[in-house]
């Protein structure tokens, strides 16, 4: 059996492969994106915690989190898309009316 | 589990149930006038059916129903009362098919309400998120420019910091081998734990929470989404959202002892102490009150986490009736600027509330006092809660955190009288003045909130006895 820390790296690289592309990119879409990943390294890391505790409540959140995702990408896309019809672009730097 | 085990839920399936009648119902028939009245009647059947579970009912691991988390819905359902009672008028003529937008308001009080009965980590996440997704569409809700704006950038971030929360939530349950937050503490206090890999945990689950909480460093939202919101939607955010996540946090620290990591009280502190001067001394450089407002609430939130980080039950009580001041006060003075706002845009620079007292002088009245409150000037329920705080803060010996209060209380004071001071100014020119008359619901909401916001200034003692009542049990 592959040990846990294993999985644990995995899912941290692709938990910084997220926070990166979430912080380096402009491109909405392309955040949006990255936040997925995110949100898929913490799945990787609860379904391998729940196989190594043999415990089946990680697996159980997981699904929840599925669901939710696909919820805040629904409800995401459509303020992107009104973003979009406002401004002509998916580029986060033009909205830019509020400061302070 | 029979049905019997669900029965104490009511309350939560009152508000679910109501959302989903609205939804249907609009499909029929469009009204606002009728899916405002059935979110109002969901809202109201929700809290007298709160009167009705006794005692403290472990709903399975996930929800529980004691006094405290019904002391808790019920504030945020009688504050999202109010808030439907302000929009009402509010979104008339803002845009076409505004019938959706009680349907988004139920949801994320249900959320919310979730949130303040939660003791697993899995209600806790799906509170959240119920609570989150609709106020993303809350927050753009009419469409504006200014409206997306604002919805985009709590998207990107709200959902960010989620994906945080989450991680933390992992790393806690690898370690703990548990997500309920009562055997949190006898798993932690285990053989063979990773020290490190728990507090990386704590620490992302309290990123993920002070972002909704809007505490330093993580406010960089707030004073945008405030600004950005529809104001009906900026009070809902300043008081249900936060309150939900306050009141979850506050029992997560009661069940896992915080004061056993010395690291993890240390950032508490911190974050205590860098809201406080961020929120005040930002907010003197703003000149739009719905920033100021923003600003002002990260301090408040500063301040009641100097009354969290106090030991005992005092704590409760403190943070308790600092939470009830700030609704009652936050709500008041959102309410004053929805009723002032044109249909154009929102009454928040400083200068459309130059001379208020000479057109209308109840409407200054009432904003002065949501106001003194904000600052914490006797009388008002303001001062009673920060006189709590303070005391809950020395009872715990931590006065550097309690000398840190009263100095931004003082720079808090500043921005606050500036804007009184305009109120009662000479009248400048701004088309706000112009609105020809107030709506009916909102002014009696507004003198409701100040009769309450006086009368608990004056004599708090039946709150404070109920709310003893409440921490008993704990």
């Amino acid at each position: 059996m592959i040990p846990l820390h294993w999985y644990l790296w995995l899912s941290a690289v692709v938990f910084m492969v997220g926070v990166a592309g979430f912080l380096m990119r402009r491109n909405i879409i392309i955040m949006f994106m990255s936040i997925e990943l995110m949100l898929n390294a913490v799945n990787i890391s609860l379904v391998s915690f729940s196989r190594y505790l043999d415990d089946m409540r990680g697996q159980i959140l997981v699904f929840f989190i599925i669901a939710v995702a696909a919820a805040e990408a629904a409800i995401g896309l459509g303020i992107i898309i009104a973003l979009f019809r406002n401004k002509v672009t998916a580029h986060v730097d033009e909205a830019n009316e509020m400061k302070g | 589990m029979t049905l019997n085990d669900l029965a104490p839920l009511i309350p939560l399936m009152v508000i679910a149930v109501s959302s989903v009648i609205i939804m249907l119902g609009i499909a029929f028939y469009r009204s606002r006038a009728f899916s405002g009245l059935l979110t109002l009647a969901g809202i109201a059947v929700a809290f007298i059916t709160l009167f009705g579970v006794q005692g403290t009912r472990q709903v399975t691991s996930l929800l529980i129903l004691d006094d405290y988390a019904l002391f808790y819905i019920g504030l945020i359902l009688a504050a999202s009362f109010v808030v439907a009672l302000l929009s009402s008028d509010y979104l008339e003529g803002r845009r076409e098919n505004i019938e959706e937008f009680y349907i988004l308001l139920l949801l994320s009080t249900l959320g919310s309400s979730v949130l303040a009965a939660s003791t697993h980590f899995v209600s806790f996440f799906i509170g959240l998120e119920i609570l989150s997704v609709s106020l993303y569409a809350l927050i753009a809700y009419t469409r504006n420019e200014l409206n997306i704006e604002a919805g985009v950038k709590y998207l990107v971030l709200a959902a960010a910091s989620s994906a945080f929360l989450l991680f933390g939530i992992a790393l806690l349950y690898g370690e703990t081998g548990t997500m309920e937050f009562s055997r949190m503490s006898s798993g932690i206090s285990a053989q063979g734990i990773n020290k490190g890999m728990l507090l990386t945990g704590f620490a992302l689950v309290l990123t993920g929470v002070g972002f909704k909480l809007a505490v330093a460093p993580f406010h960089m939202w707030t004073p945008d989404v405030y600004e950005g919101a529809p104001a009906p939607v900026t009070a809902f955010v300043a008081t249900v959202s936060k309150g939900g996540v306050f009141a979850l946090l506050l029992r997560y620290f009661i069940q896992v002892d915080m004061h056993a990591y010395p690291s993890l009280f240390g950032a508490v502190a911190f974050i205590a102490v860098a809201s406080m001067f961020a929120g005040n001394l930002l907010a003197l450089l703003q000149k739009n009150i719905k920033r100021i407002l923003a600003y002002s609430s990260i301090a408040h939130l500063g301040y009641l986490l100097v009354a969290f980080l106090a030991g005992g039950v005092m704590r409760v009580t403190a943070v308790t009736f600092y939470l009830v001041a700030y609704f009652i006060t936050t709500l008041g003075a959102f309410g004053v600027v929805t009723m002032l706002s044109g249909k154009e845009r929102d009454a928040d620079a400083v200068e459309d509330y130059q001379g208020l007292f000479r057109h209308r002088p109840w409407l200054a009245l009432i904003f002065s006092a949501m106001l003194f409150s904000l600052a914490g000037i006797p009388l008002t329920a303001g001062f009673i809660g920060k006189f709590y705080i303070v005391a809950a803060g020395a009872g715990s010996a931590l006065w550097l955190l309690v000398i840190m209060l009263v100095i931004n209380s003082a720079i808090g004071l500043y921005y606050y009288l500036r804007i009184i001071v305009v109120l009662y100014a000479q009248p400048g020119h701004s088309e706000v003045s112009a609105v020809s008359s107030l709506p009916l619901t909102g002014s009696l909401v507004l003198v409701l909130l100040t009769v309450l916001l006086l009368w608990l200034g004056v004599y708090p003692e039946p709150l404070i006895e109920m709310i003893h009542r409440m921490t008993m049990r704990f």
